[in-house]
């Protein structure tokens, strides 16, 4: 099972490899993990080590030095600890890893409003999430009340570079005689003042959606229009 | 350039053009001011390319030029220098302008004159002349309600329309709309309507003195310029289409309530003080009494309770509480009449004195 290790020691860290440092005596943390990452951590500096070393690692310790060590090409990286006085060292069983849950992602958007693409627009109901073109996919198609076909692109937050995007698609699929009147709409959270204004001057209508009114956990704002 | 003036008068005009200069532009000039010294006088200009302002500056003209100077370290030097009188000369070797007043001595390098923007000006014919006061006064009722938020520009904007003898101003930020219908005492020939932005028309404000009788008004096809005196603020116009006000304001009501605007307003700006964190300003309405309350957690709690003519069933609505003293506020008059339709419909604020004004406000749902 994997392990960290915890010490909090007073201690000097000299580095050699592609240079040179030495961190003089000072009280630290030292993190070493199962993987073979080692880290020293001052309580200033923020959340970055002061010095570390990635994997993999060969970990080598005797009484009050500690020396990492790691090939470097036909050098060695090599971080010697001397450690004068160990305040605490422990060994906590981390037990299996879960990875990253991300919320408000692209994709959480687009399956939110592809369960309600009203969102998008008054009326409108969902053909297809990811409508091929030549060019790739655009995220939802879409059609409104009175059957016409309107492409939506889907951002967390848009930027010219999604008007760009989304313009190209409508380029490619206005090449279908039968959606040659195929409108676009820019659905995201946050929309940049200067991707609406490309957009209203090429036609492309902006949504500001909030992913909790989509999904029914919010009521929405009431807005006079 | 060299130019000699009164320490007071530069310090006055600096003051007023210095507002204007960007603050956050890439091009280094608009943080500027110009000074622009010819046979007709000295002009003092600054723009940060949205609203632009002139004004003149009575100063003796040794040697006519133009330069660009950073405003605000020059208006910091002006307000800090001890001598009545106020040399400026610009020295080309140097890209410098030296300040000379009493024993004092500054030498400022000068901005880039050549990126500095020519302001607009009217051609005379197209303009017109407006009551100063009766201008002002309905921008001071209306603009609060235009939106700050730049992603919706048109809604940064008022609505200025003037038609005969009427001049309206229109804004809104979607969660409140404000009207101001104003009569003129004299018709005006050239009518118009115009998106403006709410910060000219504030700064507009700001230059218009009790003195001022008349302001005129020129409109081309993107900018708008107002003389004040002596002084020109220009603007540009934003573009696009303005909300329909008139199809917003509901047509019938379910109770409208006429109540004294000092009573209700103090009680409101009472309860708010525990309105924090948008958290709703609650009003419960029961036959003969107006009860209203906050509540935000971890700070507290207020109520108040106030005498209303209100009849039919209870209902208790929700305002935010920014919006409804802004809307009390503006109003103007001794009473409002309060309309009010349901729990989440908009709510309508009017001047009880017939003065024209109307603010639609949006509630807030409540949580029981």
């Amino acid at each position: 099972m994997p392990h960290v290790r915890l010490i909090v020691a007073r201690c000097e860290v000299a580095y050699t490899g592609r240079l040179t440092t030495v961190l003089p005596e000072a009280l630290r943390l030292l993190m070493i993990k199962s993987d073979g990452s080692v880290m020293v951590h001052a309580d200033t500096g923020g959340y970055k080590p002061q010095n570390w070393m990635t994997p993999p690692t060969v970990i080598e310790e005797e009484e009050g030095l500690l020396v990492v060590r790691k090939r470097a090409g036909k050098t060695e990286d090599r971080i010697e600890i001397r450690i004068t006085q160990v305040l605490s060292d422990v060994t906590h069983d981390m037990g299996e890893a879960a990875a990253l849950e991300k919320d408000g992602v692209e994709a959480h958007i687009q399956e939110a409003l592809a369960d309600a693409p009203h969102f998008c627009g008054e009326g409108f109901r969902l053909v297809r999430r990811e409508w091929p073109t030549d060019i790739g996919p655009v995220d939802l198609m879409c059609r409104d009340t009175a059957d016409g076909w309107i492409a939506v692109e889907i951002k967390r937050v848009a930027t010219i570079d999604a008007v760009e995007q989304l313009t190209r698609y409508l380029d490619r699929i206005r090449i279908d005689p039968a959606m040659a009147d195929c409108r676009g709409v820019l659905a995201a959270q946050q929309i940049k003042p200067q991707a609406r204004t490309l957009a209203e001057a090429r036609g492309i209508a902006c949504v500001e959606v909030d992913l909790a009114v989509v999904r029914g956990e919010r009521e929405p704002e009431l807005l006079l229009f | 350039m060299k130019i000699t003036t009164t320490h007071n008068d530069l310090l006055e005009r600096l003051q007023t053009v210095a507002r204007v200069a960007s603050t956050r532009s890439a091009i280094q000039a608009l943080s500027g001011v110009q000074i622009s010294a010819g046979p007709e006088g000295v002009e003092l200009r600054a723009t940060d390319m949205e609203i632009g302002l002139r004004t003149p500056l009575a100063a003796e003209v040794e040697r006519p030029g133009e330069v660009v100077l950073p405003a605000r370290l020059l208006l910091e030097i002006v307000r800090r220098l001890g001598g009545a009188a106020v040399e400026l000369e610009l020295r080309p070797e140097h890209q410098d302008v030296e300040i000379v007043s009493g024993t004092a001595r500054f030498q400022v390098r000068t901005l880039r004159a050549e990126d500095f923007p020519l302001l607009p000006s009217t051609d005379g014919e197209h303009t017109v002349a407006m009551p100063a006061q009766a201008f002002t006064e309905t921008i001071n009722r209306v603009s609060r309600s235009a939106s700050r938020d730049e992603t919706r520009p048109i809604l940064t904007g008022v609505l200025v329309s003037v038609d005969g003898p009427s001049l309206r101003m229109v804004a809104t930020d979607s969660y409140r709309l404000s009207v101001k219908q104003t009569q003129l005492e004299t018709a005006i020939a050239n009518g118009f309507e115009a998106n403006v932005p709410a910060r000219a028309l504030e700064e507009l404000g700001r230059l218009v003195t009790t003195g001022t009788e008349t302001i005129t008004i020129g409109v081309t096809a993107n900018q708008v310029i107002f003389h004040i005196g002596n002084v020109v603020l220009s603007s540009r116009l934003i573009d696009g289409q303005f909300p329909n006000h008139s199809q917003l304001i509901p047509e019938a009501f379910d109770h409208e309530l006429t109540v004294e605007t000092t009573e209700i307003l103090e009680v409101v700006e009472r309860i708010s003080l525990m309105a924090q964190k948008n958290a709703p300003l609650r009003l419960s309405f029961t036959p003969g009494e107006l009860r209203v309350s906050a509540q935000t957690p971890d700070v507290g709690e207020a109520s108040d309770v106030l005498p209303i003519p209100f009849t039919g069933e209870p209902f208790e609505i929700g305002f935010n509480a920014e919006f409804l003293t802004a809307g009390l506020q503006s109003a103007g008059s001794p009473q409002v009449i309060l309309k009010l339709i349901s729990p989440l419909r908009p709510g309508l604020i009017e001047s009880a004195d017939g003065s024209g004004f109307l603010y639609l406000i949006m509630p807030i749902r409540l949580n029981v």
